[in-house]
């Protein structure tokens, strides 16, 4: 497989990136999220997959999407999906083909 | 004139910090002190500043604008600047006029770094002096290289800024000993399906290629074979420019073990300069 599923960010990818962004960096945000995560997805007017992957904590959802990983590692961390529940989830999606050992 | 005493390379993961633990605790000494030695290596050079090359994980920068290479200008840099990273906040001296000079030459020299004077360190410049126990009062300087968002700056061009920094710091009267990290890589998966899967046969490879000395094949492999070892693994940009900056003094390795349960290849090294 390659290192990076899209080699310059889509319209979609950037959507799921300002907001995984801001919810971990602008003050107050994740408390908004926390509190009521349908109200503060609203804000971003996020086609309707996007913010259900997020909402429900749909790991292998949102990498599909093509969001940076680096925001979605932060995000998983920062929301407290368990470690073992989040890499589980990316594993499934290993065609074992995709697997390149260099 | 400067004396370049140390150059250092070192990988570093949030992980270290966040789930020590999730590697036996014989290991996670054994490469603790690795850190440590490599810290007290560098520090017994006794630098007046450090040139720290790392990168910024989505943090600093933003798809509003986002730097190939910038080039930290401020009197200090807080730290860390993830919330959920379980590092205590602290508070790093800056050498601000070393900062600036670098800049300025590096745009003499064509290069088009960007600055910050703002920059909010992450765990990618924190975890590794940290666990190296450096004094938090040791200037630094941030040069950060896009390494986490293509399109990215090539492998070649990051040797070339490295070679133009050595250069410059070499010809630098405002302090007389610098030392540097580079910090980053080696095979590692952030979020995809690869991720606890590190590829060791490209880190030995990799680590081979920087010992032969042999600049333009090391930059080859890097280039050719990077898309097999993990999105992490594009951090060896730092190791190319510590390559050039060290201007062909031998690189030998010093600790290496594939740690699949801390999703990264850990590989510290430094240059022979001194
Ligand atoms: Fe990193």
């Amino acid at each position: 497989m390659a290192n990076w599923q899209e080699m310059m960010p889509s319209t979609r990818a950037y959507l799921m990136d300002k907001v995984l962004y801001e919810l971990h960096h602008k003050p107050d945000h994740l408390e908004a999220y926390t509190t009521d995560a349908d109200a503060y997805l609203a804000r971003f007017g996020l086609p309707d997959d996007l913010a259900t992957a997020i909402r429900s904590n749909d790991v292998a959802g949102m990498y599909l999407t093509g969001v940076n990983p680096y925001l979605l590692r932060a995000h998983c961390i920062g929301v407290k999906i368990p470690e073992a529940e989040s890499l589980a989830a990316l594993r499934r999606l290993l065609d074992h083909e995709d697997y390149n050992d260099g | 004139m400067a004396e370049i005493t140390g150059i250092y390379t070192a990988s570093h993961t949030p992980v270290m910090l966040n789930f020590p633990d999730n590697i036996p605790a014989a290991l996670k000494d054994e490469i603790f002190a690795a850190y440590k030695a490599m810290g007290d290596d560098f520090m017994a050079g006794k630098p007046d500043a450090l040139i720290v090359l790392s990168n910024d994980h989505l943090h600093n920068f933003f798809l509003d604008n986002f730097p190939a290479y910038c080039i930290g200008c401020a009197e200090s840099y807080e730290s860390p600047i993830e919330h959920w990273l379980h590092a205590k906040r602290r508070t790093i001296a800056g050498d601000q006029a070393f900062g600036s000079y670098l800049l300025q030459n590096a745009l003499e020299a064509e290069f088009d770094p960007s600055f910050s004077m703002e920059m909010v360190l992450d765990h990618g410049s924190l975890t590794p002096l940290e666990l190296a126990g450096v004094d938090p009062d040791l200037p630094i300087v941030p040069v950060l290289i896009n390494c986490v968002q293509p399109p990215m700056p090539t492998m070649r061009r990051s040797y070339n800024l490295g070679k133009f920094l050595g250069q410059a710091i070499a010809d630098y009267d405002g302090v007389e000993r610098v030392a540097i990290l580079a910090t980053g890589g080696i095979s590692h998966d952030i979020a995809t399906p690869r991720m606890g899967m590190v590829n060791e046969v490209f880190d030995e490879t990799f680590l081979s290629h920087m010992e032969s000395g042999d600049v333009d094949a090391t930059i080859r492999y890097a280039t050719d074979f990077v898309h097999t070892a993990g999105n992490g693994c594009e951090e060896i940009r730092m190791w190319m420019a510590a390559m050039g900056a060290a201007n062909g003094a031998a690189f030998e390795r010093t600790y290496y073990k594939a740690v699949n349960d801390w999703y990264t290849g850990i590989g510290i090294g430094r240059f022979r300069v001194s």
